[in-house]
C-alpha cells in the first residue's frame, strides 16, 4: 500500500475523486474476493485522505499578469 | 454687499425659472431609453439619450398606467413632459406625462446584426462548448482591477474549492475596452490557465458595450481555455454570453458556478465513505454468516445436542428392539410349551400305548391280508398244474418239423454237394480251404478232395493270372 500511497500522492484531485468513486462502485457491485475487498477498501480510504487534504490544506494565490512591450510579469494582488 | 442666497433658495429659484418657460414645458422630446430602472413603487427611473447628450427622466406610476406599451431598455421613443428640478440635489430632469414609440435603437439593430452573423458563422454552436473543468486549479479572469467583479469572486471563492486566481486587468467600458478585454484573453491563454472568467458588473447597454464587439466575441471563441462571461445583470444579454461555454448570470455567480462548495464535496466524500462502509459491511455479515453456519455445525454445544438426539433415538430403537425380542421370546416359549407338554412321561406312555395298539392291530391286517392272497394264488397255481406238458409237446412237435426243412436246405449250400457234381476242393496242411494262388507255397504238401476221396500232391509251381 505504500506504493499506492505515492501514486496517489501524484494525483490531482480530480483524478483521486474519479477514482475513489470507481472504487466504490466496484466494492458495490460485490462479486469479489475477500482480499480483493480489502485491497480496495484500503485503496479508497487513501484516495480519500488524499482528497481531504487537497481540500483542506491547499492554500491560494491571487495574481496580477501584465504583459508591457513582450514581458509578462505577475505579481501578488490585493483587492483591498 | 451684493445680495447672498442659500443653495436651496438658488434651487427653488431655477426649479421657478424652468416652471415658467414654456420652452421647456409641455414639449415632445424624442431619444432613446437606456438605464431603465423600474421600482416598486410603480415609477419608471430612466436615461433619455441620444448620440451626443442624454436627460434623467421619470415617468410616475399614475403615467405609466395609462400607456398602452410596456417602455424598454434601448427603445426609442418621443415623450411627452416638462423641466422640473429636484431641489435637494439641484438635479433637473424630464417629466415624462406620455410617451409613443418611435422606433427600434440603433444599438439593437446593431447587436441584432451581429448576433445574427455570428451564429451563422457556428460560433454559438452548442457542439463545441467545452467543458469546464470540475477542479480548475488556476483560474484567470479578464475585468477591471478596481471594480466590484474580481472582488465578487476573491470574496465568494474563498469559501469554495482552492484554485489560485490570476487576474488579466482590463478596461471594461469606453473607448478601447474591447481591446483591452482581447489583450486579457490571449495574455491568460499564454500561461495556460483552467478556465477564464469574462466580466464586469451592472450598467446601461452602452456601459456593456464592448461585450458586444465581435472582437471580443471571436477572442473568446479562439480561446484554448473554455471561458466563463459574467457580464451584467441576470436580465443582460451580451454576445459574448452567447459565445462564452457557460454564461454566469452575474460575476459572483461565476465564480460559484466554476468552483463547488467545499461542504458539499466533503459531504460527497463522506456519502463515497459511507457506501464504501456499507458495501463492505454487507460483504463481511455474508461472510460472517457463512462463517456462522459452519461454526455452528463445530460448535461442542452443538454435537453435545446431535449426541443427546441420537441418544434419544437410540433408546427408540432399543425399545423397539425390546418389544421385537420380547415377542420372539414369547413365541418361542409358546412353541417350547407345546413340546414340553408332549415330552411329558405320562402324555410319552400314553402315546406309545396307543402306537402299539395301532401297531397289533396293523400286523393283524397285514398277516389276514396275507393269508388270504396265498389261498388265492394256491387256487391258481392248482389250475396251471398240467398245462406246462402240454405246452411242451406243442412246441416240440413244431420245433422238429421246421428242423427237417431247414436240414435240407442246408444240405443244398453244402461244400460236398458241389463235389457231388465233379468239383474238387484243395485244403492246405492245416485243413483251410485254398481259395486263392497266393495263398500257397511251391513245394507246400496239399490235400485234394473229390467226391469219393483224397489225394495228398505238392505245389510244384504257381502262376498268378493277370
Amino acid at each position: 500500500m505504500t506504493d499506492y500511497s505515492e501514486e496517489v500522492e501524484k494525483m490531482t484531485f480530480e483524478e483521486a475523486i474519479a477514482v475513489l468513486e470507481n472504487l466504490v462502485k466496484d466494492l458495490e457491485a460485490g462479486g469479489i474476493d475477500l482480499d480483493k475487498s480489502i485491497e480496495i477498501y484500503e485503496k479508497a480510504v487513501i484516495l480519500r485522505n488524499h482528497c481531504r487534504k487537497i481540500l483542506d490544506e491547499s492554500e491560494r494565490r491571487i495574481q496580477k499578469i501584465m504583459e508591457s512591450e513582450g514581458q509578462i510579469k505577475t505579481e501578488d494582488f490585493d483587492v483591498n | 454687499m451684493p445680495e447672498v442666497i442659500s443653495v436651496t433658495e438658488l434651487n427653488s429659484r431655477v426649479k421657478e425659472l424652468f416652471a415658467r418657460t414654456p420652452a421647456v414645458n409641455d414639449i415632445w422630446v424624442t431619444g432613446e431609453i437606456s438605464n431603465l430602472k423600474k421600482y416598486p413603487s410603480g415609477h419608471y427611473y430612466f436615461v433619455l439619450k441620444d448620440p451626443t447628450s442624454e436627460i434623467r427622466a421619470t415617468m410616475f406610476a399614475s403615467a405609466r398606467g395609462r400607456l398602452d406599451f410596456e417602455p424598454k431598455e434601448n427603445m426609442k421613443i418621443t415623450a411627452f413632459g416638462k423641466i422640473d428640478m429636484y431641489v435637494q440635489r439641484g438635479s433637473y430632469q424630464f417629466i415624462v406625462e406620455t410617451m409613443k414609440q418611435s422606433g427600434i435603437g440603433d444599438r439593437y439593430i446593431a447587436f441584432e446584426a451581429l448576433k445574427k452573423k455570428l451564429q451563422g458563422e457556428g460560433l454559438f454552436d452548442q457542439t463545441r462548448k467545452r467543458e469546464i473543468p470540475r477542479y480548475p486549479k488556476r483560474i484567470g479572469v479578464v475585468t477591471s482591477a478596481t471594480g466590484a467583479v474580481i472582488h465578487d469572486i476573491i470574496t465568494t471563492s474563498a469559501s469554495r474549492y482552492t484554485a489560485d486566481i490570476i487576474l488579466a486587468p482590463a478596461m471594461v467600458q469606453g473607448e478601447g475596452a474591447a481591446e483591452s478585454i482581447v489583450a486579457g484573453i490571449k495574455l491568460l491563454n499564454k500561461i495556460n490557465v483552467d478556465v477564464i472568467i469574462v466580466g464586469r458588473g451592472g450598467g446601461s447597454i452602452e456601459d456593456l458595450w464592448a461585450f458586444n464587439e465581435e472582437i471580443v466575441a471571436r477572442a473568446i471563441y479562439e480561446s484554448q481555455a473554455p471561458v466563463v462571461s459574467a457580464v451584467g445583470h441576470e436580465t443582460d444579454f451580451t454576445i459574448a454570453d452567447f459565445v462564452a461555454d457557460l454564461r454566469a448570470p452575474t460575476p459572483t455567480g461565476a465564480a460559484a458556478l466554476i468552483l463547488r462548495d467545499k461542504n458539499e464535496i466533503r459531504s460527497e466524500l463522506r456519502s463515497f465513505e459511507s457506501r464504501l462502509n456499507r458495501a463492505m459491511d454487507t460483504y463481511t455479515k455474508g461472510i460472517k454468516h457463512r462463517f456462522e453456519v459452519l461454526d455452528a455445525k463445530l460448535d461442542p454445544e452443538n454435537a453435545m445436542n446431535d449426541i443427546d438426539m441420537r441418544s434419544i433415538h437410540l433408546d427408540e430403537l432399543s425399545k423397539s428392539m425390546d418389544y421385537a425380542f420380547m415377542q420372539t421370546v414369547s413365541t418361542m416359549r409358546n412353541a417350547f410349551n407345546s413340546i414340553d407338554s408332549k415330552l411329558r412321561p405320562e402324555s410319552a406312555l400314553m402315546h406309545i400305548e396307543s402306537l402299539d395298539s395301532d401297531m397289533d392291530r396293523m400286523f393283524t391286517k397285514v398277516s389276514n391280508d396275507c393269508e388270504r392272497i396265498m389261498e388265492r394264488c394256491t387256487a391258481k397255481l392248482d389250475s396251471y398244474k398240467d398245462r406246462p406238458e402240454r405246452a411242451i409237446k406243442v412246441l416240440y412237435d413244431d420245433k422238429s418239423n421246421s428242423l427237417v426243412s431247414d436240414s435240407r436246405h442246408l444240405e443244398g449250400v453244402s461244400p460236398y454237394n458241389v463235389l457231388e457234381r465233379g468239383y474238387s476242393m484243395i485244403t492246405a496242411d492245416d485243413g483251410s480251404v485254398v481259395t486263392s494262388v497266393e495263398g500257397i507255397r511251391i513245394g507246400e504238401p496239399v490235400s485234394i478232395r473229390f467226391r469219393d476221396g483224397t489225394a495228398k500232391a505238392e505245389v510244384k509251381e504257381k502262376e498268378k493270372r493277370t
